[in-house]
């Protein structure tokens, strides 16, 4: 990824914004600590000096003078100022040429560039003139070099600890920036894989649980969903094609030729009679895919009755019954005692009616189909075997997809059957499942362990 | 035909010896071909038929009272012609409407029955089928709650549920006897699979299996185990007709 980006990467105007907003707290912080120490020193000094001139009010002109030498030879760093002038202004006694130009009313002024006693430069001075009673004017003045000094080194430390501070943040915040930026960016990737076709990519997941992953974790398992649906729809596609297109196929050739050839009224009706049982064939199979989505979209619960699967078996047996005697099946219905459940009775009339179905279609003559319902644990249960030539395990998962057909199949069918009882199987909460009857096929629709079954109404 | 069950006195003179009443159809339906086709085969059953290809065309010949069945198609254009049904209902019309439509879950025909609609036909539906549903319409003011049934030969009590074919007691399964009752109440009239698995089996799908006409072979068999008389015809390859007499 480039550098551009990063910075300009969502995440990282944040932490900049972040590192902003520390910055100035903590300089805030630096500067109210920085006038605090400043002020108070020229407060001090200020607060001496007014002082000193406020006593010296009352001395003599020659008590002054004295008090000011010994001021001048005590001050070995050469900080204080100390001069008299006398009314015109002209100078009596100090180190200070004239007057600075402040107002003579016994307060404290700084004055930015007095000139040194030795004029050797300037430097920052804080000053107190004060009129004498005589006309006379005193004047008390401290350097504030040293304050000043003290305020710069200050100001040099505050800067010097403020820029760790903010490059450390704006480091963290590039750092963390860059690692949500290159998050997105595989993110991005991975969705423009997917909208250029390849489906089986996945949004990146990592470990860090946080929400992005939730969601990443969200979205791959939709895209789960829209895979299978897509690959279903797409088996589906091809074989409505080919379930329809054969029988059309089938019949416009028919046709064709009759409307060539023939033109014998005798002879044309066999064959028109069999393009139109072509087009039937078509006209049933779009049925039975109508019939699939129909169940699928069926409002889950809103027909939901009460009723006894005992008695729909018994129901759907005596239905089928001269079927299998025709074909010279024995069935049997063992039914022990009643198998309440709740559901929509027609759907489940149809998914018992289709496994039945099943069975006596793949029963040999001289075969058996048996048809079980019981209650285990209050839960309704149903079994319906037969003595067929049975599923082989690699089909076993295979049998309920649509248009499954098994290999070599002579039967017909559109595959659908399983899947439409499948279908209604899971709307009601259950499984449907194929064993082994040794010999034949046995089908268990039995109600979907809990926690699956959780999994379903979470889907859902 | 002696049909001692429906009342058919009051309806016109059947037009043709196996149509006992001759109806007069509405059909609604904006596609041109296959109105046609369904003009066709219903006038070739004898019923005569108008057709409307919109909304407001329909409900206005609905309006004039010709009509003694209406067929109406859900999908006209944008529109539903469920509206129709609904505003004829409102208007306190009760002639019988046949709805097809090619939306076919469970809930779009509950909602077509609700509308006022007396049955449902799914897309694609053999005409024949139309036909046939038209004619059980027609009969459907005529039915009966009258105890015992008589066609031709054949009697049945429905207390005792007792048949006597020819005088003779038969012995029938109750799913036969069941079967025979739903063919007996509709003597003449073409009776095909898809009503028989939905009135007599309750199956409101159409099951591919050729069990109804197993069913339909075990019945024939009870009734004349000889095969010398057959009371349960075949009609086209569309379903049966009881024919008891002579």
């Amino acid at each position: 990824m480039q550098t551009v980006e990063v910075f300009r990467a969502p995440a990282f105007r944040l932490a900049l914004a972040f590192c902003f907003a520390v910055s100035a707290a903590t300089a805030a912080a630096f500067g109210v600590i920085y006038l605090q120490v400043s002020n108070a020193d020229v407060q001090r000094v200020s607060a001496v000096l007014v002082d000193e001139a406020a006593k010296s009010e009352g001395d003599s002109d020659e008590q002054l003078r004295r008090a000011l030498e010994l001021r001048l030879t005590r001050d070995i760093r050469r900080l204080d100022y100390v001069a008299l002038f006398d009314a015109s202004g002209a100078k009596i006694f100090g180190d200070v040429p004239a007057v600075p130009s402040i107002p003579v009313d016994g307060a404290a002024h700084i004055v930015r560039q007095q000139l040194l006693p030795d004029s050797s430069g300037f430097e920052p001075a804080l000053f107190v003139a004060r009129q004498r009673p005589d006309g006379a004017v005193v004047l008390f003045g401290r350097s504030l070099r040293e304050v000043y000094d003290l305020q710069a080194t200050l100001l040099t430390v505050l800067a010097i600890a403020l820029l760790p501070t903010v490059l450390v943040i704006l480091a963290i915040g590039a750092f963390f920036a860059r690692r949500a930026s290159m998050r997105f960016e595989r993110i991005h990737s991975a969705i423009l894989r997917i909208m250029n076709g390849e489906l089986h990519s996945r949004l990146p997941v990592g470990r860090e649980g946080d929400d992005v992953e939730k969601v990443a974790r969200a979205v791959n398992l939709m895209l789960d969903e829209i895979e299978r649906l897509l690959d279903q729809l797409k088996s589906v596609g091809d074989n409505i094609a080919h379930d329809l297109r054969t029988p059309l196929m089938i019949a416009r050739a028919k046709i064709a030729r009759a409307l060539d050839e023939e033109t014998d009224a005798e002879i044309l009706r066999p064959i028109l009679n069999a393009a139109v049982s072509q087009i039937d064939r078509a006209s049933v199979a779009i049925a039975a895919i109508l019939r699939v989505s129909a169940v699928e979209n069926g409002a889950l619960g809103n027909r939901f009755t009460d009723f006894d699967l005992g008695a729909v078996c018994a129901e759907v047996v005596d239905f089928y019954e001269p079927l299998a005697q025709s074909k010279s099946i024995e069935m049997t219905v063992d039914v022990r005692g009643p198998a309440p459940m709740r559901g929509d009775v027609d759907l489940m009339r149809e998914a018992v009616s289709n496994l039945v179905d099943n069975a006596i279609k793949f029963t040999p003559e001289g075969g058996t189909v048996r048809v079980e319902a019981e209650t285990i644990d209050g839960l309704p249960r149903l079994a319906v075997s037969d003595t067929g030539r049975g599923i082989p395990p690699q089909d076993r998962a295979r049998v309920f997809r649509r248009f499954f057909r098994g290999d070599g199949d002579d039967v017909p069918g559109h595959g659908l059957g399983l899947n439409i009882a499948q279908t209604i199987a899971n709307l009601h909460g259950f499984q449907l499942t194929v064993e082994d009857n040794n010999p034949g096929a046995r089908f268990v629709m039995a109600p979907m362990a809990k926690a699956s079954l959780g999994l379903v109404r979470a889907a859902e | 035909m002696a049909i001692s069950i429906v009342d058919g006195s009051t309806a016109p003179a059947p037009q043709r010896g196996s149509d006992p009443r001759r109806a007069s159809v509405l059909l609604i339906e904006d596609e041109p071909e296959l109105a046609e086709e369904v003009r066709l085969e219903l006038e070739a059953a004898g019923h005569s038929v108008r057709v409307a290809y919109d909304v407001d065309e329909g409900l206005r010949a609905a309006r004039s009272g010709w009509a003694s069945i209406l067929v109406v198609d859900r999908m006209l254009g944008s529109a539903d012609g469920l509206s129709i049904v609904e505003t004829l209902r409102e208007e306190g019309d009760s002639t019988p409407v046949l709805v097809i439509s090619a939306l076919s879950s469970v809930d779009e025909r509950i909602s077509g029955l609700k509308a006022g609609g007396d049955d449902y036909l799914v897309k694609p539906f053999d005409v024949r089928e139309l036909s046939a549903r038209v004619e059980a319409l027609m009969r459907r003011r005529g039915e009966t709650r009258a105890t015992r049934l008589q066609v031709g030969a054949l009697e049945m009590d429905l207390v005792d549920r007792k048949v006597r074919c020819g005088g003779l007691p038969v012995e029938l399964l109750p799913r036969e006897f069941k079967l025979l009752e739903y063919f007996m109440r509709r003597p003449g009239q073409i009776v095909t699979r898809a009503m028989l698995l939905e009135d007599v089996w309750n199956f409101k799908f159409m099951a591919q299996t050729n069990v109804v006409d197993v069913q339909i072979g075990n019945l024939r068999r009870r009734l004349d185990p000889t095969g010398q008389r057959n009371y349960i015809v075949n009609v086209r390859a569309v379903g049966f007709k009881l024919d008891a007499d002579g």
